[in-house]
This record gives structure tokens, sequence and C-alpha cells, in this order.
């Protein structure tokens, strides 16, 4: 659905903001990385821009820090309708592993909506092309999603296993 | 040379009860413990002894005696012995001498504590807040024990950065904190006189994430080493294998020589690759992006190498108390050696096609000009200080891991500019490429991983420090109760070289002004690490270009 609609809303070149809200610069280079020959994204008519008025999708990396957050905020609001959101990397996703620290708010979605994540510390190069084209209805997504339920502990089965024990432990003092 | 027994003897003789008492529990390290009325002679007496300043620490000792601890560290680099000047304040008037008007560089670490721990230092130059946001509450320290690692202070809108006056008839250009030029959030406010720059104010710890009391509080010893992968992107590696080392050193306890090796080994993969990056980086920002394309693309074998090896492109994951995580088996080292000779042809090239252009020499060479002084009175390390004719390398001077057996040049130059760090920046990169064959050929055979036999005592201090590839790591720890350090602090080498940045910009054109802060090789999530509190709006800044100025030429008159 969203696919779709991104499809329709960026049908030519994308243009890509990088707002570094207080990573360590592993995703940072990651995705500069991309930039590079080997993965070049320029062939799909993406390129870094330096200004977030130029930009079409803004790419989050880093757990948002109290200094940066009316920052991310300020920058968010300066790209032009119709605009994407990624979360580059794990701080991104929901704060890495500070996400409570004091001084960290734990994750883009804290500061801004977020519409894509790409997980991983930090996620490859070519995770980072995968997602922006998977987003852009460019490729298939290859992965399902997975329901996962809530299973209840089994009560029964925790009373028995202590009946069970308590019945040798008579055994062993019956044998004595 | 001197012996640490004559450190001894000097600072016995010379101030007698002022020196309460010495600890030597480990050959090169010495630490004494002194009369907080006397840290600011003694710590001048240590620098004339040929000593540079690394780092203070501070911390909580409530609990056990009611007071709060600093301590100076300081390196004698041609004796090889780290010297830690050791002291302490009652917690209801926590009042030191400070250091900062004889050793700049301190100036940091002692406004950090300020914010951190509530000290008090008389004669400071500048006592402003540096790491915790105006809207931060006055009395509230998070370094302190009683603060749990998680309290967050509702933020206030609106707060603007408190920074200096513009000199005279300047105008003040804000630059950051998300500015093309700056790939991590940082502010600084430029000072310009038509297009000279005439000082610079900086407000940073914007990447401050609460690391090292995050670590103090809840993590163990063996957790430690990924989260101290995880301060910087880049190097890694590097903090990891300190902060190990300064575990083992706090134990009393050896690693195998194997495993020493594997360590040596990640530690110059990293600088390959970081001062590619580097080179690619610094192109760039004069906008020479061939230079950056070729040095990434060339980069590019070194971290699928890594990732072979480790199982991640960088952030290793490899380093661990007690030893590295995976060996290094005969495939894969041809492989190295097979990816290591294309490198070293490929940078030949890229050597050859930046000495020979033209363009690159008018704008590297005579801008963020600092004499080799400066640069001592500073404590500038790594590189930049490299660049500037100060002869230090702490593989070299300290040695660590398996460098004692390593043979390699350290390149050292005096030309005293942007153009210096980018000649002895790809000069080391062919120096690492060396060790890495070295190591590669005399690995011993053993174990990579080695169990401690006991636990660790309580109250250890251990200093370590590691040659980054952007200058020198140091680590302090003090180990604790509960399997976890009762203090750690970190200190990159972006913290020390970021202060000399002002003296840098001084007189320079402020189209220089990126590749200027790009030669220090910044690296802001290292400098903000771990302590670092608050943050919103900040106040910070650094001395200005007057205040610089009024100090340098101070010092000059003193004679030093």
């Amino acid at each position: 659905m969203l696919a779709k609609l991104c499809k329709k809303a960026f049908p030519r070149s994308l243009w890509a903001y990088h707002c570094n809200a207080g990573a360590c610069n592993g995703c940072d280079i990651e995705i500069l990385n991309v930039l590079t020959p080997y993965y070049d994204i320029e062939r799909f008519g993406m390129k870094l821009v330096a200004s977030p008025r130029h930009a079409d999708v803004m790419l989050i990396s880093g757990a948002v820090t109290r200094p940066t957050f009316p920052l991310v905020k300020k920058a968010y609001e300066a790209i032009p309708e119709p605009k994407l959101v990624f979360g580059i990397g794990s701080c991104a996703a929901g704060g890495g592993c500070w996400f409570d620290c004091y001084n960290v708010t734990g994750g883009a979605d804290k500061a801004v909506p977020v519409n894509y994540i790409i997980p991983g510390c930090p996620p490859r190069p070519e995770a980072i092309i995968y997602g922006v084209a998977l987003a852009l209805g460019l490729v298939e997504k290859k992965a399902s999603p997975v329901e996962l339920k809530q299973v209840e502990f089994p009560v029964d089965m925790y009373l028995k296993n202590k009946a069970y024990e308590e019945r040798d432990v008579i055994y062993q003092v019956l044998n004595r | 040379m001197l012996t640490i027994e004559e450190v001894k003897t000097r600072l016995k003789n010379k101030y007698q009860s002022a020196v309460k008492k010495f600890e030597q529990p480990y050959g090169t390290r010495l630490y004494a413990d002194i009369d907080k009325s006397k840290v600011r002679e003694i710590s001048n007496e240590i620098i004339g002894m040929g000593g540079r300043y690394l780092v203070s620490v501070g911390y909580d000792n409530i609990a056990r005696d009611k007071t709060l601890g600093l301590i100076h560290a300081f390196s004698l680099d041609r004796d090889d012995i780290f010297v830690c000047l050791r002291t302490a304040a009652p917690v209801d008037n926590p009042t030191f001498d400070s250091i900062t008007p004889d050793i700049p560089n301190a100036g940091w670490s002692e406004r950090e504590y300020m914010d951190l721990l509530g000290m008090k230092f008389s004669g400071h130059p500048k006592p402003k807040r540096l790491i915790l946001a105006d809207d931060w509450p006055e009395g509230v320290y998070p370094l302190r024990k009683e603060v749990p690692w998680n309290l967050m202070p509702p933020p206030a809108e609106n707060v603007a950065y408190q920074l200096d006056e513009a000199p005279e008839g300047c105008t003040t250009i804000p630059v950051g904190p998300f500015h093309p030029t700056l790939h991590e959030p940082a502010h600084f406010a430029v000072y310009v006189d038509g297009e000279t720059i005439k000082g610079c104010d900086y407000r940073g710890f914007m990447v401050h994430r609460g690391l090292e009391k995050l670590c103090q509080t809840q993590l163990t010893y063996n957790e430690i080493p990924f989260v101290a992968e995880r301060i910087c992107g880049i190097c890694g590696s590097v903090h990891a294998t300190s902060y190990s080392q300064a575990v083992e050193m706090a134990a009393g306890f050896r690693i195998s020589r194997r495993a020493e090796f594997i360590r040596t080994i990640m530690l110059e993969i990293e600088r390959v690759h970081s001062h590619l990056l580097w080179l690619g980086v610094a192109g760039h920002l004069i906008g020479f992006d061939t230079i950056f394309m070729q040095a990434w693309r060339v980069r590019e074998a070194i971290m699928w190498f890594g990732e072979k090896l480790t199982g991640n492109r960088k952030t290793y994951g490899m380093i661990v108390v007690g030893g590295v995580r995976r060996d290094i088996s005969p495939e894969l080292k041809d492989e190295l050696l097979g990816i290591l000779k294309t490198i070293e042809k490929e940078l030949v090239t890229i050597h050859k096609a930046i000495v020979g252009d033209s363009s690159i020499h008018r704008r590297t060479k005579g801008v963020g000009r600092i004499t080799t002084d400066e640069t001592r009175l500073w404590s500038l390390v790594g590189p930049v200080a490299r660049a500037r004719g100060v002869d230090i390398d702490t593989r070299r001077d300290h040695p660590y891991a398996a460098y004692d057996e390593m043979r390699f040049d350290v390149p050292v130059v005096d030309s005293c500019d942007v153009w210096g760090t980018v000649v002895v920046r790809i000069l080391e990169t062919f120096e690492a490429i060396k060790i890495i064959r070295q190591a590669l050929d005399t690995m011993p055979a053993g174990p990579t991983m080695t169990e401690f036999a006991e636990d660790i005592k309580p109250y250890q201090h251990a200093i370590t420090a590691v040659e980054a590839p952007r200058g020198e790591v140091v680590h302090y720890l003090i180990s604790g109760e509960e399997n976890r350090p009762e203090r750690w602090r970190v200190r990159a080498p972006t913290y020390p070289n970021l202060q000399g940045v002002p003296a840098m910009l001084l007189g320079d054109q402020f189209a220089d002004l990126p590749i200027i802060i790009g030669s220090i090789d910044p690296c802001f999530s290292c400098t903000d690490r771990v302590v670092k509190v608050d943050i919103r709006s900040g106040r910070i800044s650094n001395l200005t270009g007057g205040e610089l100025e009024t100090i340098s030429r101070a010092k000059k008159l003193a004679g030093r």
C-alpha cells in the first residue's frame, strides 16, 4: 500500500538528506559508502543533498539525544511534502543499547514519524539500498511478516513437575 | 631518561609531606596520593620533567569517605611512564586549584567535572558549563552515585546557546549543528572579519549518550567491550582493546601472546581503513571528489575482509576481556596478505596523484597553522601533532599488545599545516600495512582466550593508552564491586585536538574552515562519549582566540 503510494509520490529521482542525531559514525559511514563506486546508489537516481529543503527523504541515524531532539524536528519540518523518513541502524530503530540513558530520548520515532526502519549495527550498504528500493517498489519484498503469539506459561506442567519432585523427596525419606 | 624511582625521589624531596603515598602496582605506572593544595605545583613539576598532560578523572567516593576524588594523569613519553596524581576534597566543599592556567588542555576535563560531579575549580579561566545543558537543573550531578542512570529532567523549549560575545567589529557565522561538512552534530560559532577568522566558539557534546554512567551502574566487565566498541563506529576496536587492557591490568593478569598479536592486527586493519576513509573525506571537503571515490573504493576490500574475519564490516566485537573472540586461520592470513598487496599498490597511485596535484597543495599548505610549541602547550595528539613536528606515538613510547616486537617508523613532518596531516596519514597507512605483515609472519601459536583465575579486586587503578588512527586513546579504570567498574573514564583523541582547533583557525580564511576542522579527523561521538550529560541547549565553549592568545603569550613570556 505504502509502496504503491511511494511509487506515485516519488516517480523520479530521490534526494536524501542525512541527519546524524547522535550516532557513533558507524551508520553514517555506511550511508556515505552507498555513494562510492561499489554500491553507487546514483544509478537509481538517488543522491545525498546538503539541505533538508532539497530533499524527499530523511535518513536518521543514531538514538536521538536530548540536544539534537528539537533540531531533528526542525529539519523534518523543513523537508517539503511528500516526504519519507528512514531510521537507519539499531539506535534509530529503538535507541540501541543506551535507549534509557539520561541523555537519550530513545529512537527516531520519538522525535518524528518514521516510515521505514533498516536494522543493523551498522546496516550493510546493501541493506540500506535494499531498504530504500523496497520502499519505492523497485524490488519485491523477500520476507513475509511473521506473526508471533503470546504463549501462556503452562501452569499445569509446572505443578506436575513439582508434584513429581515432591514425590521423589518422599521416596527418599521413606527409603532412608 | 628518568626512571620511576627518580620521579619518586624528586617529588618526595621537593614536596615532602605533600606527597602522602606512592603506589606502583605495575612497572610503568606511578600513582601518587598528593595534598590538594599542591596540585598545581606538582602538575607543573611533572610537565617540567617532560610530561604531557593526558586527562583528568573525577570520581564519586562519597559512600566510602565522603570525598570527591580527582586524578590528573600525565605521560612521560621518553621514559615510558604514566604518572597519576590522585587527590580528594570533602563533598561539602569540593574546591580544587585549577591547573588550566598552566595546562590549557585541562580546561574541558575540569569543566566536565564542574557539570557532572559538582566540583569547583578556583582560578579556572572559563568556568562555564561544558556538557550539561542550560535547562538541566542546578545541583543534579549525573555522575554521582545517588543519581540514577536513567534520570531525565523534563526539557525546556527554545533555550539558546550561550556563546561568547563576538570580538569587536566581527560578524558571527553559525556552523552546524547539522551542516554538510560536519558529519556529526556540533555547533561552531565562527567570528569573522571579512573573510578572515578572528575567533571561534564551540558548542558540542551533542552525541553524549551517558555511556560511562550506564557501564558503571548497569553492565558487567564482560559486556562493556561491546558497548566500548560503539563509542565510535570507526575506531571501535581501539576502545575495546584499551578497556580490556585496563581490566587485565587491574586484575594483574596477562593474556596469551597470540591474542596480543591478533589485537595488533585488528588495530592496524582499523588504521588502514580509517586513514583511507579520512583521505576520502578530506578530498570531499576540498571539493576533490575523485579522491573520495577512489580512496573508498580501495578501502572496500579491507571492509569485506573484516566481515569475513569477524562477522561484521565494522563494530567487530572481536576484542573481549581476556583475549579475542576468533582466530585467524591460514586461509584468512593468505587472503589478508593478498588484499594488502592490492591496497598498497593502489595507495601508491593515490599518493602520487595527491602529491602531484597543485590544487591540493594550494588548498592545504599554510592552512591551519599552529607552531610546534603551541602544539605541545595544547597537548595535541596523533597525526595532528606529528604533522607539527611533535614526535609522539603511543605504539612506540608505551608499547602494548605486540608492538614491542614490531619494527616500524613514526612519520613526523614539521610543515605545521593541514598538508602535513595528509602526508603523515598516507605514510602511516604504509607503516600499518608493514606492521600487519610482520605480525602475520611472526604470530606464535597458542590459545586466543585466557580464563581469569580469580575475581578482580575492587578499587584497583589502571590506566592504558592505545594509539587510535586519530591519536591517542586513554582509558582510566577503577575496578569496583559487583563485577563492574567503579569508574571508567574514556578520553578520545578528538577531545584534546578539538580544543586546539580555535588556535588553528585563527587568521585563516573562512572557506578553509571545513578542511581545518576535518584535518583533525574529528570524531564527536568519541569525544562526547560517555560521560556526558545532558544537553539540549547548550552552553559551552572553547577558549576564544583572544583568550588563547593571552595564554599563549603568557606562556611564551614565562619561557615554556
